[in-house]
């Protein structure tokens, strides 16, 4: 999937990335999109959620 | 404490649906690139060479082998190697370097192997432990990785076809070394180093390992067939009746969800158990297979067949554990079969498959030795360690098929038999147990099989043997939400003392702080935590009080149980710190977060006994457990870090580490 963005902008996202400790310009947008996605994404219902740690050594 | 479901909702990964649009579209685009690829083969193969004189040319190494045993104890090692007991190891270490390797914080395989691969701390891979947290509804979840559902699913009746594609997500951000290499044209090799599921995409090979789901979807359920009882639940696992029927015993195995179906009804397969020739015979959809008491069969393919038609294909061997009076059948969990992946386990897709039929297939969930059947008692001691070492061979035989097939490159394994005889042995660590004596042999083996790597290492390699932490006992388990509660800072609805797993009767609202995960505890953080009490200003006040007030604790005997309280804002830098844990508890030996506690449940009791057969660990202070570090060649570095591994692979191959990466080349 390809999004277009400004050239200017996307100077700004590759030096806002490298200060940050992203290993691309690529992680950083996806890392930000990620955050924005989240806060109106659906919770998965919690049995099935927790029913993937199931037979994880550490834990009970 | 896994709460019990009902049956339906024991598959809880995409399994049979993906397996079948999985295998007819991978059968369609297989067909068509297999065209492609035989009309452009002269040229990829003239580029691919053009490409990789280019990439080798600043090489100092033709090839460069990476051998990981996960949990090597560096004061074990060390004091086996001057007994005599380690010989290969020491011949590595007087003939080039063997150092204590730093570990990361919390000093776990997740958190660390990441940190191997990336070069970064977990502030810029965003691993902080087996666990985080959903800062909606603060339940766990698996941190390395999210299998979803299919957005779009067509409804026919009862019938449930997906419109669109599972989302497979790695959480493990930033980039591994191998990536790096690859696009310099470095041919890797990576067998089961953790947390690589789903695998990346790069220009390269790899198996999946650690977090790895069997085909219910779980991070691996066994099943015991037993005469003894009705069906009940195990902590990991489930028991189910065998009836006797004439001359044997008729069970059914339970797989997958059905996703086909309205409710995804649990897939299952018939069986019979009958007596034969002093032994056993086991029917399954139409094959019989022998079941000699105490002997483990061989893999055996279990095909899941669902409402149209299609099948999920899994792996799964069985052992008898008792014939008389009651007979009863452990079943390993339902791996995937690697030859027919209904998720994807390697990269490029085929390598799985082409691993099985090279060398014979193997176990491919993440956490392969089934720890918790030996918890539970469904197998014993003698089962577990033969398990555990037929899984070594297994990837011994990748290892080193990988090593005769690579003339320059990176080649990188990881072995887990080192940490899971260390955890499932320790407590019989220096008794008069027949099994007293299992880690050192586990050592010698180890030592062996190092002996072998080197026989593959000349002036042109570079051979790293490194473990990712080392190892102590666990006697004693810290309720740290016990403890939240008992100092005022977790509070319970109706004033209850205890409460359920993952924080059920939890009063959110007057709760300043929490547990979750093996390596330590968070703020309810106003603005983050949905919902959150502590305002941000009041968060560094906060955390110097609780810190201050949990050092100060104490077991019975008047021991420390908690030797450091690391704020993680003072460990780490990078874009993913805001999801970690506020505070890593550097536990003392001999100590750890209890099982209950890491799973937000809180308990009566903040510090009891651990009576589990699981009786080593690491999940202390990084301090007291280091890994190893032994190579071929001369290490200068005064305070190696497992984050210096990446750096050092790029820089033997003439490549500058990135500015993001963090550690330091050793050579």
């Amino acid at each position: 999937m390809n999004v277009k963005l400004k050239k200017q902008l996307w100077e700004k996202i590759a030096q806002a990335a490298a200060a940050a400790g992203y290993s691309s310009p690529e992680e950083f947008v996806e890392h930000v999109l990620e955050r924005e996605v989240a806060k109106i994404d659906r919770e998965e219902p919690s049995e099935e959620v927790l029913a993937r740690l199931k037979g994880l050594g550490y834990i009970d | 404490m896994v709460p019990r479901f009902p049956v339906e909702l024991a598959y809880v990964g995409p399994g049979a649906g993906f397996a079948f649009l999985g295998s007819f579209l991978a059968l369609l685009a297989g067909f068509f690139l297999s065209l492609l690829s035989l009309v452009l083969w002269p040229f990829r193969v003239a580029w691919l060479a053009v490409r990789r004189r280019k990439g080798y040319r600043h090489a100092q190494v033709k090839t460069a082998i990476f051998l990981g045993l996960d949990g090597l104890d560096p004061r074990v090692t060390e004091r086996l190697m001057a007994e005599g007991k380690l010989p290969n190891l020491a011949r590595l270490a007087a003939e080039g370097s063997y150092t204590r390797l730093r570990t990361t914080y919390p000093a776990l395989s997740p958190v660390a192997w990441s940190t191997f691969a990336t070069g970064v701390s977990p502030a810029k891979h965003n691993i902080f432990d087996f666990l985080d947290r959903s800062l909606k509804n603060y339940l766990p979840q698996l941190s390395s990785a999210r299998v979803g559902k299919p957005e779009h699913v067509l409804r026919l009746g009862r019938l449930r076809i997906p419109l669109s594609a599972v989302l497979i997500d790695l959480r493990r951000k930033s980039q591994p070394f191998w990536k790096i290499l690859g696009r310099h044209g470095i041919g890797c090799t990576i067998l089961r180093v953790p947390i690589t599921f789903p695998p990346e995409k790069f220009d390269g090979r790899l198996l999946s390992a650690m977090c790895t789901p069997d085909l219910k979807g779980t991070q691996g359920s066994f099943s015991q067939f037993t005469t003894r009882v009705e069906r009940a639940v195990y902590e990991n696992g489930d028991r189910f009746p065998l009836r006797r029927v004439d001359g044997g015993f008729a069970g059914e195995i339970e797989g997958p969800g059905d996703t086909f179906l309205e409710g995804a009804p649990t897939l299952r397969i018939p069986f019979l158990v009958v007596p034969r020739h002093g032994a056993f015979e086991l029917r399954l959809a139409g094959r019989s297979v022998r079941l000699t008491p105490g002997e483990y069969t061989a893999w055996q393919r279990l095909r899941f067949r669902t409402a149209i038609g299609a099948a999920a294909s899994g792996m799964v061997r069985f052992l008898v554990t008792e014939t008389e009076p009651e007979f009863s059948l452990y079943m390993t969990p339902i791996n995937i079969d690697p030859e027919r992946p209904a998720l994807p386990i390697s990269h490029p897709p085929y390598y799985a498959a082409y691993l099985a039929n090279l060398l014979g297939t193997y176990a491919t969930v993440g956490m392969a030795e089934d720890t918790w059947a030996l918890n539970e008692g469904a197998i014993d001691e003698d089962a577990f360690l033969r398990q555990a070492w037929d899984i070594f061979a297994e990837r011994e035989r990748m290892f080193l098929n990988a090593l005769e097939n690579t003339r320059r490159g990176v080649v990188a394994c990881v072995f887990d038999t080192s940490d899971r005889l260390q955890h499932m042995f320790y407590r019989r660590l220096g008794t008069a147990d027949r099994h007293a004596g299992a880690i050192e042999e586990m050592y010698r083996r180890m030592d062996a099989l190092v002996g072998r790597a080197m026989t593959f290492v000349n002036r042109r390699a570079a051979l790293f043997v490194l473990s990712d932490h080392g190892f102590c006992a666990f006697r004693r388990s810290v309720n740290l939400n016990a403890w939240l509660r008992d100092n005022g800072y977790l509070q319970l609805e109706n004033g209850d003392r205890e409460s359920g797993s993952f924080f059920e009767g939890v009063d959110w609202s007057r709760t300043r702080a929490y547990a979750l995960g093996l390596g330590g505890f968070y703020l309810n953080l106003k603005g983050r935590e949905a919902q959150g009490t502590v305002e941000t200003a009041a968060a560094d006040r906060l955390k110097a009080e609780i810190a201050g007030k949990l050092a100060a604790l104490r077991d019975d005997d008047g021991s420390t149980p908690i030797r450091n309280v690391y704020a993680t804002a003072s460990l780490y830098r990078g874009p993913y710190l805001d999801a970690a844990p506020d505070f890593i508890v550097g536990y003392n030996e001999g100590y750890r977060c209890s099982w209950e506690g890491a799973v937000g449940k809180v308990s009566a009791q903040v510090i009891e006994d651990n009576p589990k057969a699981w009786s080593g660990d690491h999940c202390v202070d990084p301090v007291l457990v280091p890994g190893v570090l032994f190579s071929n060649r001369k290490i200068g570095a005064a305070d190696p870090g497992i984050e210096d591994l990446a750096p050092t692979a790029l820089k033997l191959f003439g490549i500058e580490p990135p500015a993001w990466m963090e550690g330091t080349a050793l050579l």
